[in-house]
């Protein structure tokens, strides 16, 4: 019989899963933005909302990481390394368009090289994902073959109960199903049905685009002029995506001794290609975003066969004029014969 | 006739006798409720252009984007009061030239627009001075109150609780029409004026070098504040910094195209107070 | 957050540390540099790794890394060598390093020259400017191994005189019977004594008229003259898939995760740096 974790036993799912050494985070809001954060009991979460302002990203790509400590001395340079904080978590109510972000991730930070930073934490974390049963005008999951109750990259997926009593619980992993057997007698068996997941219309046709953006020809397309003209290159569509992974190395400190960092960067940025000789290969705003949608759409997924997009619509929800993923997609489908 | 048919129809007509070669304006957003910037390049487009109420985002940063006027062609733009300003500022700093940006100006009025007189920054004169002599800075902003009342302790965590959440993704400097600089001193590294990372300190040494580069140049258009994707409230330090440079210089900012910047002038009776 | 010092896990972004054991000014503002490893296990990691075409990244603590080639071949593999223009923060930093001092190294990255594909064949060698590293390091990995290949061409040309880098080098190769060498300034870039060929690359390559029978080109140089190169090439009868290039796209991390080096489907640092001059054509050329 399908089981159900009730609401009111959050608190003690909370206190059961700290109890074993996990650190609990969902949800919060504090100073007026929503994120992934840590708690202590249940009523600190927000959990009705569409999603959080920051994606889930920053939980295992934090925008800024002290990666090695050094010290120079007359005739040895000793370095140190900073490990990722170890420790078992478990995020409860991850949106899936979050959970599926970070799984998308998955392939870049570990191909031929492992990045310890990212699979550290990945390994040690429980992704306790709500199935949406609200959605937004961005929202658009599933014009990404994704949808409000997609399992991918989750560990458990809940799926609310009529009258915000709980949640029905589906295990999707091993490492989920273990987090779940610790607080097993705290969940009911029960036959009440779902609520059903938020209906989001498709945007776009994302084959159809795709093939278009794979046309050499369309690369010098005028379009990527119109469409850009009035990106103003801030870098806010890629630190809010859950799967904009690009980052900068930098030292902070003087020849003696200092850290060097891993920081988030964008593509969006004129500096991101610059070389030392002045030459600029993505030069202006417009190459810049065909960069960005060609990576996300043609590139990428061409390399490790996902699309580098989980639908969750922050890029066009935050940006300060108005641009964004969709928009540019259902431009191109407008462009297809 | 509405004010947004009255300037699309001048908009066609300047488009069709070639009096500008663009129209930077607004347009339907993603929502109901959002306007976008959009620019119109042709007579035939004109009916895309959008005027209403709604329309808040501060243009002119647009005008400064690299060579769009080194042609010496005319570009117009809607601008509200502040971005009227915003052009007088960056025609005094040299960074356009004022003849060549029509002007199509309105401000609030209740819930709905009303034009505003003049199509050149020079004919808008009069309507800045008169601005200067009203400044709405004393809105009643109740965080601005708050932090009024807070002692410098308390208002330094409120900064640090702030600035904590920002990511450095530099839209507040990217939708600023009045950060134009080629290089930010964020982006030099030789040597590395500013951390560029986003912890605390970081993120304090960014803020607040914006804000000082901003004094006495920003018109509170709010386009920062609206751009920060993590919500930090912008506008009160550079309402403060504006509140700073009327009371000990008398500077309004973007009073006139020959106004000089207040932090990079001196007049003999300019208050001494950090002088001991 | 822990610190450690031991390596329970390789940290992908640490870098081996190396002692300054020889410094040459090449040219003006360019320096080449022999480097030591000073830990052992570095030291076979990189003999162990280390293919003609990889690239390192060079740093200074405190003012970062940058990113160029091993201009040393992989058949002397005792040491590293790399030559660079000092132009940005770190370069500064490493030209005004000196003998005996420390700076840091991570690599060998990237793809290689497949030099055993190169057997048997004649090789074209043509470099501008700072981008004779690179080929240089192909160069020896062939010259030290001369009996696998046939006829060796070398074209060489640099704005100026002045701007010759290897100059000790490039007569050594000039008095060698088995190395053809053209050696060219821009016009205007000759001094009085100045006895080579006065034009830019593609044009002295044209009158060279190198055959392209059995024979595969290994280009380096800056954007501009790769793409005008590879038109003389064509002329010359070359097949772009026997034409060899490498691309030096900015980089931070070297191994495929911060983004920046990505050109139409491929990561640079991973699948790169060097690349057949089909494999380039298939890549948005806007983007390069």
């Amino acid at each position: 019989m399908p089981k159900i974790l009730s609401a009111d036993k959050l608190d003690n799912c909370i206190e059961r899963w700290k109890s074993s050494g996990n650190t609990v985070i969902g949800p919060v809001r504090k100073s007026n933005i929503s994120a992934y954060r840590p708690v202590e009991k249940a009523s600190e979460f927000e959990l009705d909302i569409v999603l959080p302002d920051l994606s889930i990203k920053e939980l295992f790509f934090p925008q800024t990481e002290p990666i090695l400590k050094y010290a120079i001395r007359k005739q040895a340079i000793d370095t140190t390394e900073f490990l990722p904080p170890s420790g078992k978590r478990i995020v409860f109510g991850a949106r899936p368009c979050d959970a599926s972000g970070v799984a998308i991730d998955d392939p870049l930070f570990g191909w031929d090289y492992r990045d310890e930073y990212w699979f550290q934490r990945r390994n040690e974390t429980v992704i306790v994902s709500i199935a949406c049963v609200k959605a937004d005008d961005f929202c658009m999951c599933t014009s990404l073959n994704l949808a409000p109750d997609s399992t991918m990259g989750s560990d458990i997926l809940l799926r609310p109960i009529n009258g915000g009593k709980g949640w029905l619980v589906e295990e999707i992993t091993d490492r989920g199903r273990d987090a779940f057997a610790s607080i097993a007698d705290l969940l009911q068996e029960s036959t009440e049905s779902p609520v059903p997941p938020a209906a989001v219309p498709e945007k776009f046709n994302l084959e159809a685009c795709v093939e278009w953006l794979k046309n050499p020809e369309n690369f010098e397309s005028r379009f990527w002029k119109e469409i850009s003209v009035r990106c103003i290159g801030c870098a806010s569509c890629t630190y809010l995506c859950p799967t904009c992974h690009c980052f900068d190395i930098q030292d902070e400190g003087d020849t003696y001794s200092g850290i060097r960092r891993k920081n988030w960067d964008s593509c969006s940025f004129a500096l991101f290609t610059m070389h030392t000789s002045g030459h600029n290969p993505r030069s202006t705003q417009s190459a810049r975003w065909r960069q960005r949608i060609m990576h996300k759409f043609n590139y990428f997924p061409g390399k490790f066969s996902l699309n580098k997009c989980s639908g969750c619509g922050r890029c066009s929800r935050q940006c300060p004029v108005d641009m964004g993923i969709t928009e540019t997609l259902q431009e191109i489908s407008k462009l297809l014969p | 006739m509405s004010i947004e048919v009255q300037y699309r129809n001048r908009a066609k007509e300047l488009l069709s006798n070639g009096e500008v070669k663009l129209v930077v304006g607004y347009t339907g957003g993603t929502t109901p409720e959002r306007r976008r910037p959009v620019f119109i390049s042709s007579a035939e487009q004109v009916d895309r252009l959008v005027l209403d109420d709604l329309c808040i985002a501060n243009l002119s940063g647009y005008l400064v984007t690299e060579s769009l006027l080194s042609d010496e062609k005319s570009v117009a733009v809607f601008l509200r009061p502040e971005g009227i300003r915003s052009i007088n500022i960056l025609a005094a700093e040299n960074q356009l030239n004022p003849d060549q940006i029509v002007i199509f100006g309105f401000e609030p009025a209740g819930n709905t627009i009303k034009a505003l007189d003049g199509t050149n920054a020079l004919e808008f004169s009069e309507f800045v001075v008169s601005l200067s002599e009203n400044p709405s800075v004393s809105d009643s902003d109740p965080v601005i109150e708050k932090l009024e009342k807070m002692s410098a302790q308390e208002r330094f965590s409120f900064w640090q609780d702030e600035f904590s959440k920002c990511i450095k993704c530099y839209a507040c400097r990217q939708a600023c029409p009045m950060c134009y600089c080629r290089r930010c001193i964020v982006d030099c590294n030789q040597p590395q004026w500013i951390n560029t990372s986003p912890h605390t300190l970081g993120n304090f040494e960014w803020n607040i070098i914006r804000a000082f580069h901003l004094a006495g140049r920003c018109v509170e258009c709010g386009n920062c504040d609206r751009a920060c994707p993590v919500n930090i409230p912008l506008r009160l330090i550079n309402r403060r910094m504006a509140v700073e440079a009327r009371e000990s210089f008398d500077h309004f900012a973007g009073l006139s195209m020959t106004q000089e910047p207040v932090l990079a002038s001196f007049k003999k009776d300019d208050s001494e107070t950090f002088i001991l | 957050m822990k610190e450690h010092n031991h390596h329970s896990h390789q940290n992908i972004y640490k870098p081996a540390v190396m002692k300054i054991v020889a410094r040459h000014d090449e040219a003006p503002g360019v320096k080449t540099m022999r480097l030591e490893f000073q830990d052992p296990a570095d030291h076979e990691l990189f003999r162990e790794n280390y293919r003609t075409g990889m690239f390192g990244l060079y740093g200074i603590y405190g003012e970062g890394e940058s990113t160029f080639c091993v201009a040393s071949p992989e058949t002397r593999k005792d040491y590293i060598e790399c030559t660079f223009r000092q132009s940005g923060r770190v370069t500064s930093a490493l030209a005004n390093s000196d003998i005996g001092d420390l700076i840091t190294f991570r690599g060998p990255y990237g793809n290689r020259f497949p030099i055993e594909d190169f057997y048997g064949k004649n090789l074209l060698f043509i470099a501008g400017g700072i981008a004779l590293p690179p080929t240089r390091s192909v160069i020896w990995s062939c010259l030290d191994q001369r009996d696998k290949f046939g006829k060796v061409t070398i074209v060489y040309g640099a704005r100026t005189v002045a701007d010759l880098v290897y100059k000790h080098e490039l007569e050594e190769w000039e008095k060698r019977d088995d190395v053809d060498l053209v050696l060219t300034v821009d016009p205007g870039g000759e001094t009085p004594d100045w006895k080579n060929k006065v034009g830019f690359v593609p044009t002295v390559l044209e009158q060279a008229a190198p055959s392209p029978e059995n024979c595969v080109a290994v280009l380096c140089g800056p954007p501009i003259m790769i793409k005008f190169t590879l038109v003389s090439l064509k002329k010359l009868g070359f097949e772009e898939r026997n034409v060899y290039t490498t691309l030096e796209n900015r980089m931070k991390c070297g191994v495929g995760k911060c983004g920046r080096c990505n050109v139409g489907s491929v990561y640079v640092c991973k699948e790169g740096p060097v690349f057949t001059a089909e494999e380039v054509s298939r890549m948005p050329a806007a983007d390069l």
